[in-house]
């Protein structure tokens, strides 16, 4: 039987207290914190997000002054000092943080930090799981500051024995290594998660899961998939659960309409401004989705556990809302958060955001870490998904680094992306060759239920000595299809897969090699500089924006929105009706190989339909936002801004360029209509993207056309966009 | 084996295949989504999934003549069965393409101006009928059986033999496309007896002369022995064995001349092929390897049980069969009726006058390469007026050749000073295939950006097919339809 949900209003706080300066002394030097916040901020290792934040230690010295004073905080102090918002409130998050044991509360309130930590790396797991139900998030943050990477390890792994959770597997029982397999496509195409699926279970993944990340997030497509995911689980007789990742509005409304909602999914954050502004979610949504779920969930009857959060450190920081608290503090309350609602799985996503606040593998890695040992001390069945985009200066290695350490932490699951890539996201993660190879490394097994199927089907085998081998079928998905046009016709569906040939628990050479080397191309497109001498045979004007370099550029998007404030003054209204804004953005590449096609067929429709177009521009450095900045300058009615998309694991797709058409609503009644039609009543801007410009896609003499045909629509309309859209479906159907 | 959810949007599509034989006729409804293929970047017919197929009838004849009330109530009774929707305005269903092909005896004049009037009258202009075009049965029945297993082996060609009650429609392919095609009058159905026994009842003219081949002195109403039921099926045999093995001297004879449609081409791939079967007796012979039993002597009145047997025995024709097996069997033509029948364009297509479609029986005047003069296409043009109802040209191109822009401006300033040339009506409707993407720029440099006024469509990403004639439908969601008949 399910503990009920505590009301919100019978959770104990403490009340506000005004900020509290924090002073030490250190080796003959004297330290200064302005609050708490900035004493947990300082007292972690220096990562991007935390740096930009102004809460990151400035050198070593003053960090471990910050632990120092961390060490001897007590944990009463930490209760009576709540990291509040700008306005001094407890927010719905830090609020749910305090639904505590009070009664082992009072055992441990009047020890320090250091205290704490030392009793604990003494104690046994019951013991430290018992002592995690009496934390706060902000508590466990302490804490963490002060362990170094075994300490993270040790204590993680002596919290596995207790961290499964139960829903039609059990997952995260001691010497397992479950996954979750991620079939996700760039269209949702069934065939193509279908053969996703076949490739995972092959290589004996998905025992924790099969969730899919939506492309489209509409009840009927989320429906269907779900009914499609649950037809293939039936068909394999694969024992999981599925799910599909779309909001939890969403999912309700499916449920509502009898689509097999096993696990309700929720992106978490560690603020409420970030959890409702930027998420669409209420802790009351959270309560009203796991009460649905506890009284109608498609598993009720057999699942003790069935809501699936996902966390990852920076969210809150990459949307400017966290409240002054720095990344690891609000990962942890967070998991405050999660904990009350007895979840199946967490996933942490940490490193997905980008160099914005994680910029190479050392800060990925140590994060992973922490979150990790976080989740589980506050009695969390964390799975981690340490991972990357070609933007930050994470690697593949650096990645593997990150999930060696956490097997060895006792993580519950970690992901199955086929091959690492992630063919919808544009992301990197782990694979399910990477789960199988840890499973090797390390002794260990899927969940018991998934194991005796995975056997019967051939995917696994017990040895001589009952250790679990890879069996006949492992990694060959062909066996879940009844013929070989059925097999062809999945792999016809799917992109970026490079064959399924093995080398044990690996994936064959040649597949690794074509792998890595599209990844390359990728990495390159991104770091590549503008070659304008490359781009066309057009006299261009070059302008910069506000960031100087590349890794400015790539690490702070705000810059790329902004011309040089210089250059900004010498240009003023020119009054065309077209002005061209070339730039990188996050591929350069995309634009040396679309431009010298595109340009030119684009200038000649303009001309050929009389249409007047200012000299094009070319910005280093520019974000989308960029067009709105030019368009102020020099007031053209549209602004075409073309720039490169950020590349994923395909070579050919990070050549990929996108034409954002920015429209200048010109007056006030058309602002009316796009203010009336978006909802923004300060609207600006309306924007058409045509996307894909690549010879694999649209190919770029073709895109120029495109773009003719489109401006021409915008300025006779007097519109873009949706609304655009709308207008041409009505004249359509006139 | 997964099979997929219904329609979830509308991008889904209804599809129609009808097959009107000498013998049997047949109808299959798919649905399938219309998107861009994520891999190849085309538009594409994804997700099939065939929501209705009829069983096998006999085509209804008096007396060697279509028998038209009786087609009628067997197409509403499919249409009826497939649960399609009428569209509101026409009275017809809502079918986005597909096609209708009439063969053998239904095909004969009257017989296909019948049958075309009453498909039409069922379910509108979207389906195309075909009759007598053996060389396209023959594609389609590839397609619908062996197009996948090609593409899954990449390095192996694959030759198709699709056996039916008439004819053998043969095609070979490699990676998905068709190579060379044929069609041969060996069938089950050239003799056919008193189910259960070798006793004739009807013999065809084809039949007839190979029984003075053979030197076996029977007609209607006596029965065949065992030696002259092998006689035959040996001659068959040898038949299908010399299409394998490309000898042209076993054709050489009258008889075997008359056997001989339309001949396979000689092709080097045809000496590595395996061979795959379709068809009714495909069908069987597939049944039969698996160990099933099959049903008794003449069971179905023909020589179709007999024939996979003989095959079977064959050491050449059997070689590959247990190790390649093709797809809907005995439904491969429908199959490929309703789901290859039809070429979608691509999403960018040059469509200035959207309401001149859609364009019916097309003759394509000219093939014409990507770096061809102004001079020839003036000539190309000058054939094209001659057909007030429209014309289309096609422009091939090397597939590894990519059209540069250089190309495509100069391409365009030739079709434009040309239609100026040749004084082309502004009205009467040009259209242009392609297989690069590139039909709006194409079409916008033709035009000197629409402001030329010709009625010129350029369709793009679309397969270059050896035909005659094509039909494009109207639009939907930015794309059209496009079958090719009368191949060759």
């Amino acid at each position: 039987m399910m503990k009920p949900l505590l009301p919100l209003d019978e959770i104990k706080l403490p009340e506000p207290q005004a900020p509290q300066t924090y002073r030490i002394n250190l080796h003959d030097r004297s330290f200064t914190f302005r609050d708490l916040k900035h004493v947990l901020g300082a007292a972690d290792i220096s990562k991007a997000g935390d740096r930009k934040a102004g809460l990151a230690a400035e050198t070593e010295v003053m960090r471990e002054a910050a632990r120092a004073v961390v060490s001897n905080m007590t944990l009463q102090h930490l209760f009576d000092q709540p990291l509040t918002t700008a306005q001094g409130h407890i927010d719905s998050v830090m609020r749910v943080n305090y639904d505590i044991d009070h009664a082992v509360f009072a055992d441990i309130a009047s020890l320090t930090l250091g205290e704490l930590k030392d009793d604990l790396l003494r104690a046994n797991g019951e013991r430290i799981r018992q002592v995690g139900s009496a934390l706060t998030g902000v508590m466990v943050a302490a804490l963490t500051k002060l362990l170094d990477t075994h300490e993270l390890i040790f204590l993680a792994k002596k919290l596995k024995r207790g961290a499964a959770s139960r829903a039609r597997t059990v997952v995260g029982l001691p010497n397992t290594l479950s996954s979750r397999l991620q079939p996700n496509h760039p269209t949702d195409n069934l065939s193509g998660l279908t053969l996703l699926i076949y490739a995972g279970l092959s290589t004996g993944s998905g025992d924790a899961l099969v969730g899919l990340n939506p492309a489209i997030d509409t009840v009927a497509n989320i429906s269907a998939t779900l009914h499609h995911l649950d037809q293939v689980r039936k068909d394999t007789g694969a024992p999981t659960q599925i799910c599909v990742l779309s909001h939890i509005k969403t999912q309700l409304a499916c449920l509502e309409e009898g689509a097999p909602v096993e696990i309700m999914f929720q992106s978490l954050a560690g603020t409420e401004r970030t959890l409702t502004d930027e998420f669409d979610v209420t802790v009351e949504l959270l309560d009203h989705a796991y009460h649905t779920m506890l009284e109608r969930g498609a598993l009720a009857e057999v699942a003790e556990n069935f809501m699936y959060f996902e966390t990852g450190q920076g969210s809150e920081f990459s949307y400017g809302k966290h409240e002054g608290i720095d990344m690891a503090t609000t990962e942890a309350l967070c998991y405050g958060l999660a904990r009350r609602y007895k979840p199946f799985m967490v996933n942490n996503v940490t490193g997905f955001i980008g160099p914005e606040t994680h910029l190479d593998n050392h800060e990925m890695i140590y994060s992973c870490l922490q979150d990790h040992f976080m989740g589980k001390m506050l009695g969390l069945p964390m799975g981690m998904a340490p991972c990357y985009t070609l933007h930050s200066q994470i690697t593949l290695e650096g990645q593997q680094m990150a999930t060696e350490l956490l097997t060895a932490a006792g993580a519950n699951f970690f992901m199955d992306v086929y091959l690492g890539t992630d063919r919808m996201l544009a992301y990197f993660d782990t694979s399910g060759h990477d789960d199988q190879t840890l499973r090797e490394i390390y002794d260990l097994k899927p969940a018991p239920e998934f194991l005796e199927w995975a056997i019967l089907r051939g995917i696994f085998e017990w040895g001589a000595d009952g250790e679990v081998k890879r069996g006949i079928n492992w990694g060959n998905p062909r066996i879940f299809c009844q013929s070989d046009s059925e097999f062809q016709r999945l792999q016809e569906s799917v992109p970026a897969i490079y064959g399924f040939e093995n080398a044990g628990p690996r994936p064959a050479n040649r597949v690794s090699r074509n792998m890595k080397s599209n990844q390359a191309i990728g990495r390159e497109a991104i770091y590549a500089e503008l070659r304008p001498a490359e781009i066309s045979g057009i006299a261009l004007r070059e302008l910069h924006t506000a960031a100087i370099s590349k890794n400015e550029h790539l690490s702070d998007p705000s810059l790329g929105c902004r011309l040089d404030e210089a250059e900004l003054l010498q240009l003023s209204p020119e009054l065309y009706d077209v002005q061209i804004l070339i730039s990188d953005g996050l591929s350069a590449e995309a634009i040396h190989h679309n431009i010298p096609d595109l340009l030119p067929v684009l200038l000649d429709g303009l001309a050929g339909h009389d249409l007047s177009c200012g000299q094009p521009i070319l910005a280093h450095y520019g974000r989308v936002k960029l067009a709105e900045a030019v368009g102020e300058a020099l007031r053209p009615k549209v602004v075409i801004t073309l720039i490169g998309e950020r590349p994923g694991g395909d070579a050919l797709a990070s050549r990929s360029m996108s034409a954002y058409l920015a429209y200048r609503l010109p007056d006030a009644a058309t602002q009316k209509a796009a203010a009336e039609f978006s909802g923004n009543k300060a609207i600006e801007y309306e924007y058409t993207v045509i996307s894909n410009i690549y010879s694999g896609g649209l190919p770029p003499i073709e895109g120029g056309s495109v773009i003719v045909g489109k401006v021409r629509a915008m300025l006779h309309h007097k519109a873009a966009g949706n609304r655009l859209e709308n207008l041409l479906q009505q004249k359509l159907m006139a | 084996m997964t099979t997929f959810a219904p329609a979830i949007d509308n991008r889904r599509v209804k599809l129609l295949g009808l097959d009107f034989g000498s013998t049997t006729c047949s109808a299959m409804v798919a649905e399938a989504c219309v998107t861009t293929n994520s891999v190849t970047g085309r538009m594409e017919f994804s997700e099939p999934i065939v929501i209705f197929r009829s069983a096998p009838v006999f085509t209804p004849f008096i007396n060697h003549a279509i028998d038209a009330a009786a087609v009628a109530k067997l197409i509403s009774g499919w249409l009826a069965q497939s649960g399609l929707a009428l569209d509101d305005v026409s009275g017809v269903p809502a079918i986005f393409a597909g096609g209708a092909i009439i063969t053998g005896l239904a095909a004969q004049k009257q017989n296909a101006a019948a049958l075309i009037g009453q498909i039409r009258q069922w379910v509108g202009e979207t389906v195309i009928a075909t009759a007598q075009d053996p060389c396209l049965e023959s594609w389609l029945a590839f397609m619908g059986s062996c197009s996948a297993l090609s593409r899954y082996h990449t390095e192996i060609p694959l030759l198709n033999f699709d056996i039916g009650g008439g004819t053998t429609n043969v095609a070979l392919g490699l990676q998905g496309d068709v190579l060379a095609t044929g069609c041969y009058f060996i069938g089950a159905r050239h003799f056919q007896f008193v189910p259960g026994l070798y006793q004739l009842t009807a013999i065809s003219d084809y039949g007839l002369s190979l029984l003075d081949e053979l030197g076996i002195n029977k007609r209607v109403g006596d029965s065949l022995d065992t030696i002259e039921c092998e006689q035959i099926m040996l001659y068959y045999c040898r038949a299908l064995e010399a299409i394998v093995l490309g000898e042209r001297q076993f054709f050489a004879t009258a008889v075997a001349r008359q056997h001989e449609q339309v001949a396979l081409s000689s092709r080097p791939e045809l000496s590595v092929a395996k061979l795959t079967f379709s068809g009714g007796v495909g069908e069987l012979l597939y049944r039969h390897i698996s160990g099933e039993a099959l049903p008794s002597t003449t069971f179905y009145g023909d020589f179709g049980i007999d024939l996979a047997v003989a095959i079977a025995n064959s050491p050449l024709l059997s070689a590959d069969l247990a190790n390649y097996v093709p797809e809907n069997l005995g439904r491969a033509t429908v199959y490929g009726l309703t789901l290859h029948s039809t070429e979608i364009s691509g999403t960018t297509l040059f469509l200035p006058r959207s309401e001149c479609l859609p364009l019916r029986d097309l003759p394509i005047v000219s093939k014409l390469s990507m770096q061809a003069s102004q001079a020839q296409w003036l000539a190309a043009l000058e054939l094209a007026k001659k057909r007030e109802q429209g014309a289309c040209i096609q422009i091939l191109s090397d597939s590894a050749e990519k059209a540069d822009l250089k190309q495509i401006r100069l391409l365009g300033q030739h079709i434009a000073q040309a239609l100026t040339a040749s004084q082309y009506s502004g009205s009467q409707p040009l259209v242009i295939l392609i297989e690069a993407n590139v039909g709006q720029a194409l079409g916008n440099y033709a035009t000197n950006w629409t402001k030329s006024g010709h009625n010129l469509v350029v369709i793009d990403e679309v397969p270059i097919r050896n035909a005659h004639f094509v039909n494009i439908g109207c639009m939907h969601q930015q794309i059209v339809p496009i079958s090719f008949f009368g191949l060759h």
